[in-house]
């Protein structure tokens, strides 16, 4: 390679700029309008004494009650993302006719890439007290139902904005696991069920943790499913910070929400993190041993 | 957690071992003289075997699948709706869509739309490609910042960048005087920018990764200079990643509701803001209609990015972790 003046990163320090000014910079005043205080009724935000007590606000019951609200969901909605759509990516790597596999991963990409708010619109018709749900249930004797609205509703439209985030990983995951290691763990007389948890699984471990975190971070900061399926009762903390800025005009305690909601996020799944390798680590321990002994 | 349920489900249905087995030989008896192969030891194929298991998952498989589709479904049926009230479904008839031609609202919004996706995607190209180029040709220390940076844009939840950014942009524009911030495609465009310049270069980089630099350095060595390389040889190796990015980032800025509801201004509001807004006052079949035609123009371009990638010798696999953003 020819010797050059310039710096190597320098094709790259447009876009480096780029994200400077209009991320990193816009993230770190957010931050720092946190330890702020909105002055008087029509001040948005000062920052002339800092202090915690945004967070302070942000901890108390009526706010922090959406924060444990949205954690819910979080978690129960990625885990039904996972236990509907593992079956899904498994069945469209491993079990799926080869020359489908392509119109398959087209079939869960036209979700994905419908417009989110459109498709949640799509859950509202259906779910609306004049919606197909609700006829289904009048039409069994039943009083109509209003799901809309509710919590079952926010979970039912984030499980199902989010589940295309967890088949496509999944699906390449197995993908990659392939035919061919999980035929010579049959021919060398393991039961499927072996080959699945000694074989299959590990393999496709990097895909299921790139699957859960790329459901469990937007969902956390999901706004526009609780907005439109939410109302006041599924509220999440996407809306509340929203309306820090949007209605209520106070920029500093909207902030404190927003770095919160990092913290809670990045908390969470460090906190989960932790668990799965600690309750793992048994199991792990004697698979390796095992090991040992057949390569003796 | 997984193991125990995917797992389980094939223990359950292991148990008649012997049976099974007896199925899967002949299975591959089947598939065998099928292939025109007659040796059991020929290389190890996909032996179709019809197992309990097996068909669950196809039904579940096909269940979800529907899933996925009822609102899309319901979202494209009700745009030929006649009633004044989109839940409503009254009659049959194409009226809604004539709100794109009647409406100067409507329309206003989609053309806003379209300029900001087609703006953002070429700008958010241009620099991504740059910068992917950097990252994989020429790596260094500044590399694991750079990534750093880039894992930071993806892992920040959007809500949280669309509350940052509508201060800054105010700053900007009115407190420092910078008139272009107040221009509303100005704003969007910046706004969708930062999510696609972070997709374009990963799918750059990953793209030149996969390629040894023999061919740059059998360009240098036959004397090319520096810009010639890259123009003749470095830039048509990127080419499937350079346009599958481009046609990413114009559907990222289609679709993005959260960061323009912040930083649009009136006057400027893109289609998605509209519709947010129209959920609060009443939504009208017409945001079904436009949202169909919408989804057509969208499909259209990933279908494109999926057959550049085809063309380009990707698998089905790696298509799907490019068109899910890297």
């Amino acid at each position: 390679m020819p010797r050059r003046r310039l710096p190597k990163y320098a094709l790259a320090l447009p876009a480096w700029l780029w994200l400077i000014a209009f991320f990193i910079v816009p993230v770190a005043v957010v931050f720092w309008y946190s330890f702020g205080y909105k002055p008087g009724l029509f001040g948005s935000h000062a920052n002339d004494v800092l202090s915690f007590d945004r967070y302070l606000e942000v901890l108390t019951p009526t706010f922090f009650k959406t924060f444990l609200n949205t954690l819910q969901i979080g978690v129960a909605g990625t885990l039904l993302c996972f236990l509907i759509g593992a079956p899904v990516a498994y069945w469209m790597a491993l079990k799926a006719p080869a020359h489908l596999k392509g119109l398959l991963v087209a079939l869960v990409l036209v979700p994905f890439w419908t417009n989110f708010l459109i498709r949640t619109i799509g859950w509202m018709i259906v779910l609306s007290p004049e919606g197909w749900v609700s006829q289904a249930f009048q039409a069994l004797g039943f009083n109509p139902v209003s799901i809309l609205y509710t919590r079952p509703a926010v979970l039912l439209g984030v499980v199902y904005n989010y589940l295309p985030l967890m088949i496509l990983p999944l699906f390449v995951a197995f993908d990659r696991v392939g035919v061919v290691l999980r035929e010579a763990s049959k021919d060398l007389g393991a039961s499927p069920l072996r080959t699945f948890t000694r074989v299959t699984f590990p393999l496709a471990r990097p895909g299921v943790i790139v699957g859960v975190l790329l459901v469990y971070i937007p969902l956390m900061g999901d706004y526009i499913t609780a907005t439109v399926l939410g109302g006041a009762k599924g509220n999440m903390v996407g809306q509340m910070l929203a309306s820090q800025f949007q209605t209520a005009q106070n920029w500093a305690l909207g902030s404190a929400m927003a770095i919160m909601l990092i913290l809670i996020t990045m908390g969470s799944i460090a906190v989960m993190g932790g668990l799965i390798i600690l309750g793992t680590m048994p199991i792990r321990r004697r698979n390796r041993v095992r090991l040992q002994e057949v390569s003796v | 957690m997984t193991s125990a349920l995917v797992g389980s489900g094939e223990g359950a249905f292991a148990a008649p071992g012997t049976a099974s087995g007896a199925a899967r030989d002949a299975a591959s008896s089947r598939s065998g003289t099928a292939s025109g192969s007659t040796t059991d030891g020929a290389p190890p194929q996909h032996r179709p075997r019809r197992t309990f298991l097996d068909r669950t998952l196809k039904v579940w498989a096909i269940l979800i699948f529907a899933f996925l589709f009822t609102p899309i479904v319901v979202i494209v049926a009700y745009s030929f709706n006649t009633g004044r009230l989109l839940a409503a479904f009254t009659g049959f008839g194409f009226d809604s869509f004539g709100a794109l031609f009647t409406k100067p609202v409507v329309r206003d919004a989609v053309l806003v739309s379209l300029k900001v996706g087609v703006i953002a995607a070429i700008f958010a190209a241009l620099l991504g490609t740059f910068a992917g180029i950097a990252l994989a040709r020429r790596p260094g220390k500044w590399t694991y910042w750079f990534m750093g940076l880039l894992l930071l844009v993806a892992v920040t939840p959007e809500i949280v960048d669309a509350v940052a950014l509508l201060p800054w942009l105010v700053f900007l524009g009115q407190d420092l005087g910078l008139g272009m911030f107040n221009n509303g495609i100005v704003r969007l465009v910046i706004g969708n920018s930062v999510f696609s310049i972070a997709v374009v270069t990963y799918l750059v980089r990953a793209r030149l990764l996969g390629m040894p630099e023999n061919l740059e350095e059998a360009s240098a060595d036959l004397y090319a200079p520096p810009m010639r390389t890259f123009r003749r040889v470095t830039l048509p190796l990127t080419m499937p990643a350079i346009l599958a990015g481009l046609l990413l980032s114009f559907t990222f800025s289609l679709d993005d509701t959260i960061v323009a509801s912040f930083v649009q201004v009136s006057g400027a509001t893109p289609w998605p803001v509209y519709v947010l807004s129209a959920v609060h006052s009443g939504l009208r079949p017409e945001v079904a209609a436009v949202s169909s035609i919408m989804l057509v123009i969208t499909l259209g371009a990933l279908a494109v990015v999926g057959i550049v990638l085809k063309r380009a010798g990707d698998s089905s696999a790696e298509i799907a972790s490019t068109m899910a953003g890297g």
